[in-house]
């Protein structure tokens, strides 16, 4: 796995890491590069810039002795190594990150129970070295959301290298679809997903586990090709440019459009609407937004998607005429009994 | 060129760390150089506060100790500062790998990695690879929200914040006055539960309809604060996921699959189409609305009206 994408260098991290790193090299004499930049989470030129720092600091006070730590690149070498820091204490921040994380991690289903037993025993471990800094942690927390009995088959898929056959429902055209995936990797972000090389499509897709009506791990091998992986971290709809544009408008009550639709743009409206562009590959899959909109809101392009959800709608209401009850004109809720 | 702000920062923390007594702010300003490149006296005092909040921030705890002569002397204590003995096998070592990579958010992420680096010092187990120990699982915690990060310290903290709020179906946003108590990300998104002081009310709120800037207020909270907050309940039962009635709808064969999943019994007309009984809580007639002409509701009324006055609406479009 490659290293996590470079943040901007922040000081207070950068503070907070070479105090670590001193104490760290203090008991490891000739450490390779490599292998420290990997302990610390950190780039290799992440770390040479912390190395090129720490010559520069000591405890200046009784006397200008800076600490003399050097690299050639490969090894890091301290030629006068002193105990200026030992490990410090976890600091109310860093618990609550770290066992808000832990805690999620453990609710996971699917977690391997052997690696769910770890977790919450080093869970402890930090809660109590962290002493009272860890009482801050109670105020966050995480629930994930997956499928826990299609997540231990996926997982397991995984790790077997096999392939699955699934039957899965896409809500954008209401319809269950049987095929047969070769799974690359689970990506939890609120909601559970699988990423896998899909063998009926020939693509690269993305299944939500709680949309898999049910799931069997076949004999063969999972063979996907070498395909580079994204970084999901933006979320996990990213349409692409080329894709047709459509333009909702809403009112107050469908504001919510704009926090579940990946989006181009959201421009107010008076009386507070919004005029919402979005791009989708496949724009005949939100009839079902312009339907379940209501009069909260309207497609405004492409028309034939307003046409189609219009037609929709009539089609619907069809069926009622049949029905004890209802009435051309006004809608009257008390004649409606069954 | 300045001196890079982690260097001075580094400096500081050595220094406090390594003395014996405390050190007054003259003799840190004399013996660390970007104190002494600071300039005017007012720089120099402003800069120094920063650090030290910025190093207690970090968890340094900086003792402030006067001394005879009325002149205050800072120290880092060895012993106060010291990470109490912990010892984790290379499998606790390995979940916690995994633990500190899920963050989303730059603070916290930081911080996950920081607390890590502290326990690496300290003599945690290396030479895993957490996506080799843990199979395929990849989990994120997203943090999309501008107001995460301010109503996160307010509740670290307990400060009362003051904040624009436009409620689901509200057209203008209207302020709000908080004791933030707790945080709580669901399905994705995060919530913030705490005491509305003009509603003089328990409130949860969603952080991606607070609009503007979070502000924090002066002074205490005024309600105390519950050992429990319940964040999901509240939040499931907007969703309308308590389900306190029952609707049974009519749904055309080979169709309409997450209403399958949740009924609670599907009876087979024979004439394409199924019967359904699905219990639900509110909000089902949007969602029935979405299957168009594949749904027809039977009862109970309400539920009918209502989904056939939707459909009104968009025939009408």
């Amino acid at each position: 796995m490659a290293g996590k994408p470079a943040r901007p260098t922040n000081a207070i991290d950068q503070t907070r890491r070479m105090l670590s790193l001193v104490t760290y090299l203090r008991e490891r004499p000739g450490a390779h590069v490599g292998d420290v930049a990997r302990a610390f989470g950190i780039t290799e030129d992440e770390l040479i810039a912390d190395l090129d720092v720490l010559p520069l600091c000591g405890t200046s006070f009784r006397g200008g002795d800076l600490l003399d730590i050097d690299t050639d690149g490969d090894r890091i070498w301290w030629h006068n190594p002193d105990d200026v820091a030992e490990p410090l204490r976890i600091a109310a921040d860093e618990a609550t990150a770290l066992l808000v994380a832990a805690r999620a991690v453990s609710t996971l289903p699917g977690l391997r129970e052997g690696d769910r037993q770890a977790l919450l025993r080093a869970t402890a471990k930090v809660e109590a070295a962290s002493g009272e800094a860890a009482g801050a942690s109670s105020r966050l927390s995480v629930t994930f959301e997956s499928e826990g009995g299609v997540f231990a088959d996926v997982d397991r898929a995984i790790s077997e290298r096999r392939r699955l056959w699934i039957r899965y429902y896409s809500p954008s055209r209401d319809e269950l679809t049987e095929r047969e995936i070769d799974p690359i990797r689970l990506v939890s972000v609120g909601h559970t997903y699988v990423e896998a090389w899909c063998r009926r499509s020939e693509a690269r897709r993305t299944f939500r586990l709680d949309r898999v009506a049910e799931i069997r791990i076949l004999d063969e091998p999972s063979a996907p090709p070498e395909i580079e992986l994204r970084d999901l971290s933006e979320g996990l709809v990213q349409p692409a440019a080329e894709d047709p544009e459509v333009v909702v408008e809403v009112g107050p009550g469908g504001r919510w459009v704009a926090e579940y639709y990946p989006h181009d743009s959201a421009d107010e409206l008076p009386e507070g609407g919004l005029r919402i562009t979005l791009r989708t590959p496949d724009p005949a899959s939100l009839r079902r937004l312009a339907l379940r909109l209501g009069r909260d809101g309207r497609i405004v392009s492409p028309p034939e998607l307003a046409d189609s959800a219009r037609e929709a709608a009539r089609e619907a209401l069809a069926a009622y005429d049949g029905l004890e009850g209802d009435q051309d004109g006004p809608y009257d809720r008390q004649e409606q009994g069954l | 060129m300045a001196i890079a702000k982690a260097e001075r920062l580094m400096n500081l923390a050595l220094c406090l760390l390594g003395t014996r007594r405390p050190l007054s702010k003259r003799e840190l300003r004399e013996s660390i150089e970007a104190y002494l490149e600071a300039g005017s006296d007012d720089s120099f005092n402003r800069m120094f506060e920063r650090d030290k909040d910025d190093l207690r921030e970090l968890g340094l705890v900086i003792e402030t100790v006067e001394n005879l002569d009325g002149e205050v002397g800072y120290l880092a204590r060895r012993d106060s500062n010291r990470l109490p003995p912990v010892t984790l096998d290379a499998e606790e070592a390995a979940a916690l790998g995994l633990a500190a990579k899920v963050w989303q958010q730059a603070r916290l992420a930081g911080a996950a990695s920081g607390a890590l680096q502290k326990l690496r010092a300290a003599g945690l187990p290396e030479d895993f690879d957490p996506y080799e120990a843990h199979g395929a699982l990849e989990p994120h915690i997203p943090v999309h929200e501008a107001a995460f990060e301010p109503l996160m310290l307010a509740c670290r903290d307990r400060r009362p914040v003051v904040f624009d709020y436009r409620k689901a179906t509200a057209a203008h946003p209207e302020t709000r006055q908080v004791e933030p108590w707790a945080l709580e990300c669901w399905r994705g998104h995060w919530y913030l539960a705490g005491w509305d002081r003009d509603r003089g009310a328990e409130r949860v709120f969603r952080l991606s309809r607070i609009t503007g800037r979070v502000r924090s207020r002066a002074g205490r909270y005024t309600a105390e604060v519950p050992d429990v907050v319940t964040v999901r309940e509240t939040v499931a039962s907007w969703a309308g996921e308590i389900a306190d009635r029952s609707a049974l709808i009519r749904l055309r064969t080979g169709s309409g699959y997450p209403l399958r999943a949740k009924a609670v019994s599907v009876r087979e007309l024979g004439d394409g189409w199924d019967e359904l009984e699905i219990p639900y809580g509110h909000g089902l007639d949007a969602w029935l609305v979405e299957f168009g002409p594949d749904v027809v509701v039977l009862g109970p009324a309400e539920l009918r009206a209502d989904v056939v006055d939707r459909l009104r609406a968009v025939a009408k479009g």
